[in-house]
């Protein structure tokens, strides 16, 4: 279960909230550092990307993805950081749909393994009980506990 | 067979994404499609050998010339909701 798996890694942090989505994204990396996946230099292509591109990377409601390219400078290894935020950081003023709490931030240094990291990740988050009961977690117990009660559906 | 490409910022997160949802929804639909995915850089000098392209809403803007030329555009707006992928396709007339 790659809930698990990110919770086993050490990539996880909580957080109450954001006045700048910038913020929220150097957040959701601060794990991925700590663990040796990614370097500054990474973290400021995924914000220069949201600068670029807008806030696509908010994939479906509350759920943002936060990346760059494969392969990028400042990538070690390949990963996924996960960060919940108890309120909405607004990527979109404007759009209310554009706001997340659930953030998913993507570094990839092996296509291979990435690609089967993203395919759980989507499976998982295509589970709108599974996403509700995630916007609720505050902890890796938590997280661990909608793992749990999920990893059967895999 | 509908030739296919799914398109995000950069080609390695929500192109991905969207490539594994529509390939769910054709299947589903029994409908026969390659698909391939890239960055909508490079996916917009593609657009036009395609018959459809797929991409998040906020980039639909991009494929402007290849819409002239006869390919589709599909924008999503939630890339996980294969619900919002059925709809679409159905109403491009992808399944006819």
């Amino acid at each position: 279960m790659i809930l698990k798996d990110l919770v086993d890694k050490k990539l996880t942090i909580y957080e109450e909230g954001f006045d700048d989505w910038k913020e929220a994204i150097r957040a959701n990396a601060i794990p991925l550092k700590k663990e040796g996946y990614i370097e500054d230099e990474y973290v400021d292509a995924v914000i220069a990307c949201v600068e670029k591109h807008g806030p696509y990377i908010v994939i479906a409601p509350n759920i943002a993805m936060p990346h760059s390219t494969e392969g990028a400078p400042g990538v070690n290894k390949t990963g996924i950081g996960f960060m919940k935020v108890e309120k909405p950081v607004h990527f979109d003023p404007e759009d209310p749909e554009k706001d997340a709490r659930l953030f998913f931030m993507l570094a990839s240094e092996n296509p291979e393994e990435h690609l089967n990291n993203l395919t759980q990740l989507a499976d998982v988050l295509s589970n709108d009980d599974l996403v509700n009961d995630l916007l609720d977690a505050k902890n890796d117990e938590d997280v661990l506990a909608v793992a749990e009660k999920y990893a059967t559906e895999e | 067979m509908l030739k296919v490409i799914a398109a995000c910022g950069n080609g390695m997160g929500s192109s991905q994404i969207i490539k594994m949802k529509i390939n769910k929804v054709f299947k589903k639909l029994g409908i026969d499609a390659t698909i391939d995915h890239t960055s909508v850089g490079a996916a917009t000098s593609m657009a036009s050998n395609y018959d459809v392209v797929f991409v998040a809403q906020n980039f639909v803007g991009n494929f402007a010339s290849a819409a002239e030329k006869g390919t589709k555009i599909v924008g999503l707006k939630n890339l996980l909701s294969e619900q919002e992928i059925e709809e679409k396709i159905i109403e491009a007339g992808l399944d006819k």
